[in-house]
């Protein structure tokens, strides 16, 4: 079957362009489109940026039925999948991003089983009696019969603080024949020096979530409340993109993409060092 | 009375499964008639609430009605509520969150929800169970007589529920049959 883009416009404008609600009997009110053009889960997300779904959300496509991956559909549909009020993203850029997406020869599409997207969760915990922020970062994993999002890191700015090690002439170290005297000067790391880290390695990296699990198990860390949530998108080939939740008045609003960066060699490191934060 | 009604839904899932049973996958018209019986059981917790919330309910029904909504849960689910000025999530045992909505110092309540719901993809968890989220909306308005005050919110609803085939005995057979449980749910003030 085909599907004219007039068409599809329509139904996408009967998303964006009703006016006020109305009420209907028996305590329902009728929605006046924006909760149904709102991207009301992020399952939403996947099924509109994948167009696996009809423009309302009632209807679930799945292979095999006419509109399942639908170019003119997904179009449409990564069109409203924008935040288009708030986040600066280049008119350009977008539209690189949409051909590349609905590319005719190699389609790309988002997978919830498949790596390349993780989530950011800001977290509020109470640190030997302070209320501190701590941003968790979480990935989908197998398990058992199905899956489970587990912990993957940790950034929390009262470990970070600990741990700043110093380089170059000002650091200090171990001279090199210090085994000869069965390494008495590792007084110098451990008793005299207030950064022990800089005795480490080049290589060493502080393990942010061991700290913050020791000292969860030793009773010094209580969890009060989530602040936030936002996702990071790596499965585009070449591209990084953000998903946020947009809670405000109007059409545009639920989980939309609010940043995005085309992927040049070794930017995917450089994106993933600064949103882990690590050092 | 809704026991009646589910175990009809029961037996429709069974009409629909025959054939199924080996099968731990969800197909899409397996699917379809647990996403209904899903919403029947949200709807009939959305009717709950507007019972709860009334002030036209004495306490001795609203008490009682309160313990069917409890029996729509799994055991130890939360509401995690949030509003429009504070991200914070405020935590609260089902039971609680009930007792809360009752307590509410409005001489008119009237409590409505929008014609709308999204209902996501059933993924499996770990322990073989399904887990899914039902999104609705829900309509607030509160009035004090004596204050003249006036309150109103629009809240979205993220309810999870958890699919999980069970096994009964029918007339001496074992008989397998799919069971919908709402879960955690999340209570987010939105700006409509």
């Amino acid at each position: 079957m085909r599907i004219s883009l007039a068409l599809l416009a329509v139904l996408f404008l009967s998303l964006g362009f009703v006016s006020a609600q109305t009420y209907r009997g028996s305590g329902t009110v009728l929605d006046d489109g924006r909760f149904a053009a709102s991207t009301k889960q992020l399952n939403q997300f996947f099924r509109r940026f994948n167009a696996e779904e009809s423009p309302d959300g009632s209807k679930r496509y799945y292979p095999g039925d006419s509109l399942y991956h639908n170019i003119p559909l997904r179009q449409g549909f990564i069109q409203i999948l924008f935040d288009n009020q708030t986040s600066s993203i280049n008119d350009n850029l977008k539209k690189d991003f949409v051909d590349h997406v609905l590319s005719g020869v190699y389609p790309q599409y988002i997978n919830f089983h498949r790596e390349g997207w993780f989530a950011e969760v800001q977290t509020e915990f109470i640190f030997r009696g302070r209320r501190e922020v701590a941003t968790i970062f979480l990935k989908l994993q197998p398990e058992g019969l199905g899956y489970e999002w587990v912990i993957d890191e940790v950034s929390f700015d009262p470990f970070k603080r600990l741990f700043n090690k110093p380089e170059g002439d000002g650091k200090d170290f171990l001279h090199p024949l210090s085994h000869e005297l069965g390494f008495m000067n590792l007084r110098r790391a451990f008793q005299d020096s207030d950064k022990p880290e800089a005795f480490t390695e080049k290589a060493f990296k502080p393990d942010y979530l061991t700290l913050f699990l020791y000292e969860m198990n030793n009773g010094n860390l209580r969890f009060e409340t989530v602040t936030g949530v936002k996702f990071h998108f790596f499965q585009i080939e070449g591209w990084y993109f953000e998903v946020n939740q947009f809670n405000r008045p109007g059409f545009n609003t639920g989980w939309l993409i609010a940043n995005l960066v085309k992927l040049n060699p070794g930017d995917k490191e450089t994106v993933l060092d600064f949103i882990y934060d690590q050092n | 009375m809704k026991n009646r009604i589910y175990l009809s839904a029961i037996v429709f899932f069974l009409a629909l499964s025959s054939g199924f049973a080996q099968s731990e996958e969800i197909s899409p018209a397996r699917k379809q008639a647990i996403d209904s019986l899903a919403l029947e059981k949200v709807k009939d917790l959305s009717q709950y609430i507007s019972i709860i919330g009334s002030k036209e309910t004495q306490f001795s029904e609203a008490n009682r009605v309160m313990d069917r909504a409890e029996e729509l849960f799994a055991p130890g689910a939360e509401m995690g509520v949030s509003s429009i000025n504070s991200n914070d999530i405020a935590y609260y045992k089902v039971r609680r969150y009930f007792e809360r909505l009752m307590a509410l110092n409005y001489d008119r309540v009237n409590i409505t929800w929008y014609d709308i719901q999204y209902i996501s993809d059933l993924e499996r968890q770990p322990d073989g169970r399904y887990v899914g989220v039902i999104t609705v909306y829900q309509r607030f308005e509160g009035t004090s007589i004596e204050t003249g005050m006036n309150y109103k919110d629009t809240t979205k609803k993220d309810i999870t529920i958890y699919v999980e085939k069970k096994q009964t005995q029918i007339a001496g057979r074992t008989i397998d049959f799919w069971d919908v449980m709402l879960g955690d749910v999340r209570v987010t003030e939105t700006s409509a």
